[in-house]
């Protein structure tokens, strides 16, 4: 009963220093937030070039998803605040905005990219500031990107990446660990990813470069925002997409792979068969077979003596 | 000293006949399911013979029990590293041709058969196919010497036997048998439960008896591998391992085990025994010939205040205790030193004990006669000389039942062949009370213990054969639940089947 008084009395304390530790944070938060709010449209720039302009521009064309000039004219401030917020629960839900949105850029879903309502509030004020002010020059960083390089872009080199016999620079996992692609063999790669052969016929040459450049999927975004693809790296790997996009997996790379596994087979049965050599197959058949052999072995035997010694055949 | 209690087992071999009602009692409660129906968690042999699974005794093959590798006990089967090797196939299964493939009859045929000019039959159809069938084994196949050119000769303690035994064993008018029921010997040092790479198989603390848990069970099979008496079957409906479970749920009732209950013999005893479980691995690997006298020697003396004291450190309870100083298995075992383990070279430390068969006084031809060997001879005589004549050759059953070491086999006729000339001494009186005293000293034992022998062997009564103690089952699950809870939530037991079926 007193070590339950001690465990409680512990555990109390405890709380007690949870709670002041919380009090100060949201003193802290409070004291933070303020200036945030002040500069909102500022923040909301930082995060736009960082988030959301691998797909978007201000007066530039659509590129995977649409332009967004003059989009808060256009859409309603609080459904654009939630469609930043949660794109993939509106789209569940079937809005019919987004639905048709969907329709029109190639059914590639606008991402849910877990922004903090802070960070949706300043992007909304920020896209507001962009719509009612002229336009500015719009800063692509996708196309300075791929424009700049020591060397020209060369799809072997952009296979050699995929695959992974050329590491990336700054360390990131090889394409073909999650994606498969045809003109890679095969096996293939993985399937985490989706296959990647129709991507650049998808995305388009800015879509895809502006893919490589920020990585926007959920799935990617962890692996890559710490170790990013270097300008070049993106050059090489968005010409081997394109060369991809219009080669085909052929009939014989299907046989290919059927004829690898069947070989495969065989040799893990030929392994089995050799392990496992001394295994138990039978036991009681064998033995019958082998007494009954004897017995009638015995049995021949004294036939041929019987034969064999007149005089006796007449028993 | 770690003291536990063991629920044990006597088989008197002597009174056996061979009738199988403890076979067709056990399966009536336990193996009537389907995927079970190959299975005989009893089932009696005849001797010489293969038994079932066929050649069970041939570790060569089957690979079940320990061996002691310069003291160290490693299982035959594989050690770990091969458990995790061999973990997705089992090189050492028998097949269900080495059981036997179970059948039954279409007895419709017998009723539908349209009118013809023979009489309809009921063909054999498989219990498990579903078609019909050849039979071409049975889990009594060698029944009675049935076969035994074939059977009979290829039992594996025949092996080891000189020629001359080998024709003593086969000329007519010596030609014997004799039964050999078996169950689970709910071994001290089990190997199924060594060989379960799931942790399913497990050995009861409060009693001793070895069980398969259902539920974690993953049909790895290394059991039934591991089992060097083949005591362990797969289910192929519901793919677990079941096994003898020696009727816990009558033994927690206070009642013994159906086929101890149903046997028409009384060749079964049932008791409980002390044991040093510090003492395993040192008996187990013991060199062979000492393996008998060094599992006399695990068991403890229930009536030792020492052994008393730490049974109860260890929460034997008194129950328990008091009666393992009942026990007619520890009197066997024990105080007479006439019941022998089965096999104790598989190095299981089987707590199932035979008492040897003495098989029917020695006949043999003379002078173009059948007579009875020695008969001319006064008194005694015939009696004596029985052991040396016997028609069964020691060696056989040391083989059977003390790992080839004959002085063991040996040393029990004598006392069981004592016993019968004291008794018949004093009956019949046709023997003098010296030459009864002459047989009590051949078997070096007095005349109070043959009268104990031959009381507990020919008039027993039946609680002087089950000594079922309390197994106060409701005092052992406190350790892993509340017995209340089980008792609203449970009801009478509870019963969940197994998720997966096929």
């Amino acid at each position: 009963m007193q070590a339950q008084q001690v465990v409680f009395r512990r555990a109390g304390s405890g709380l007690g220093l949870l709670l002041a530790l919380f009090t100060f944070l949201v003193v802290f938060w409070l004291a933070i937030l303020t200036p945030v709010a002040a500069q909102s449209a500022d923040e909301g720039e930082a995060v736009f070039s960082e988030k959301c302009a691998a797909c978007h521009t201000f007066g530039g064309g659509d590129l995977v998803g649409p332009d967004l000039e003059g989009v808060s004219d256009r859409r309603d401030p609080a459904w654009l605040s939630r469609w930043i917020a949660e794109p993939d629960a509106m789209l569940a839900e079937g809005d019919p905005v987004a639905v048709d949105m969907l329709a029109e850029f190639n059914n590639v879903p606008m991402p849910n990219l877990s922004l903090s309502d802070t960070e949706v509030a300043s992007l909304v004020a920020y896209l507001g500031t962009r719509s009612s002010a002229a336009p500015a020059a719009v800063p692509v960083q996708v196309a300075e990107q791929s424009t700049v390089g020591s060397s020209e872009p060369d799809a072997a080199t952009g296979k050699a990446l995929f695959e992974g016999s050329n590491r990336f620079q700054n360390g990131g996992p090889p394409c073909l660990a999650c994606h498969s692609i045809a003109g890679i063999g095969a096996l293939g790669g993985g399937a985490l990813g989706p296959d990647l052969t129709g991507s650049f016929g998808k995305f388009g040459e800015d879509g895809m470069a502006s893919i490589l450049a920020t990585t926007p999927f959920e799935t990617m975004t962890p692996i890559f925002d710490d170790q990013p693809l270097t300008d070049e790296e993106q050059a090489h790997l968005s010409l081997f997409l394109s060369r991809a996009a219009v080669s085909k997996r052929t009939a014989a790379s299907v046989g290919q792979l059927a004829l690898l596994g069947l070989v495969g087979a065989v040799f893990l049965l030929m392994v089995m068969q050799f392990l496992w050599r001394r295994r138990l197959r039978e036991v009681r058949r064998p033995m019958v077979a082998r007494s009954r052999a004897r017995i009638e072995r015995a049995r021949q035997a004294q036939e041929e003596q019987r034969k064999a010694t007149p005089g006796t055949e007449s028993r | 000293m770690d003291i536990r209690a063991q629920v044990s087992m006597v088989f008197h071999l002597d009174k056996c006949i061979g009738c199988h009602t403890c076979s067709v009692a056990c399966k009536n409660i336990w193996t009537d399911r389907e995927g079970v129906e190959y299975q005989w968690w009893n089932n009696v042999e005849t001797k010489p013979g293969t038994g079932y699974p066929t050649l069970w005794e041939n570790q060569d093959e089957y690979k079940g029990g320990w061996e002691a590798e310069d003291g160290r006990l490693q299982l035959k089967l594989q050690s770990k590293i091969g458990t995790l090797g061999n973990i997705f196939y089992n090189r050492r299964l028998p097949t269900v041709n080495d059981y036997y493939e179970p059948w039954t009859y279409d007895y419709e045929h017998l009723f539908n058969a349209p009118e013809g000019d023979d009489q309809p039959t009921a063909r054999p159809i498989s219990l498990i196919t579903g078609e019909f069938m050849e039979i071409e084994s049975g889990p009594n196949w060698d029944d009675d010497l049935g076969g035994s050119p074939v059977y009979a000769s290829n039992d594996p303690n025949v092996g080891s036997l000189t020629d001359e035994e080998r024709a003593q064993l086969n000329e007519i008018e010596r030609v014997m048998f004799f039964y050999l029921p078996r169950i689970c010997n709910h071994c001290i040092n089990p190997g199924c439960v060594a060989a379960c790479p799931a942790g399913a198989a497990y050995k009861r603390g409060e009693d001793g008896i070895v069980l398969v848990n259902q539920d974690k069970c993953r049909a790895w099979r290394m059991c039934i591998s591991g089992c060097p008496y083949k005591k362990v079957y797969y289910n192929w409906s519901t793919g677990k391992s079941e096994k003898c479970v020696l009727c816990f749920p009558r033994l927690e009732s206070g009642q013994a085990p159906a086929c101890f209950h149903s046997c028409v013999g009384r060749i079964r005893y049932l008791g409980v025994l002390l044991y040093d479980a510090d003492r395993i691995e040192e008996v187990a690997s013991s060199p062979e010939s000492e393996l008998v006298e060094a599992q006399r020697g695990i068991i403890q003396d229930p009536f030792d205040p020492e052994v008393i004291a730490a049974a109860k450190a260890n929460g034997v309870t008194d129950g328990m205790l008091q009666a393992a100083k009942h026990s007619p298995v520890y009197k066997f075992v024990k105080e007479w030193k006439l019941a022998l383990p089965l096999h104790p070279e598989f190095r299981t430390v089987p707590m199932l004990y035979y008492v040897p068969p003495m098989l029917p006084v020695l006949a043999k031809m003379k002078d173009g006669k059948y007579d009875v060997a020695d008969a001319e001879a006064e008194g005694l005589k015939p009696q004596l000389t029985s052991l040396e004549n016997a028609r069964a050759p020691l060696a056989y059953m040391a083989n059977l039942f003390s790992a080839g070491n004959e002085e063991i086999v040996t040393e029990v006729y004598r006392k069981l062949i004592a016993v019968r000339v004291y008794k018949r001494a004093e009956k019949v009186g046709d023997i003098s009370q010296e030459e009864a005293q002459e047989a009590l000293a051949l078997g070096n034992m007095t005349a109070e213990e043959a009268e104990a022998i031959f009381r507990l062997t020919a008039l027993p009564s039946f609680e002087e054969r089950f000594v079922v103690p309390p197994l106060a089952r409701e005092v052992a699950i406190e350790q892993i639940e509340s017995p209340y809870d089980r008792k609203r939530e449970g009801g009478f037991g509870s019963r969940t089947a197994p998720g997966r079926r096929w």
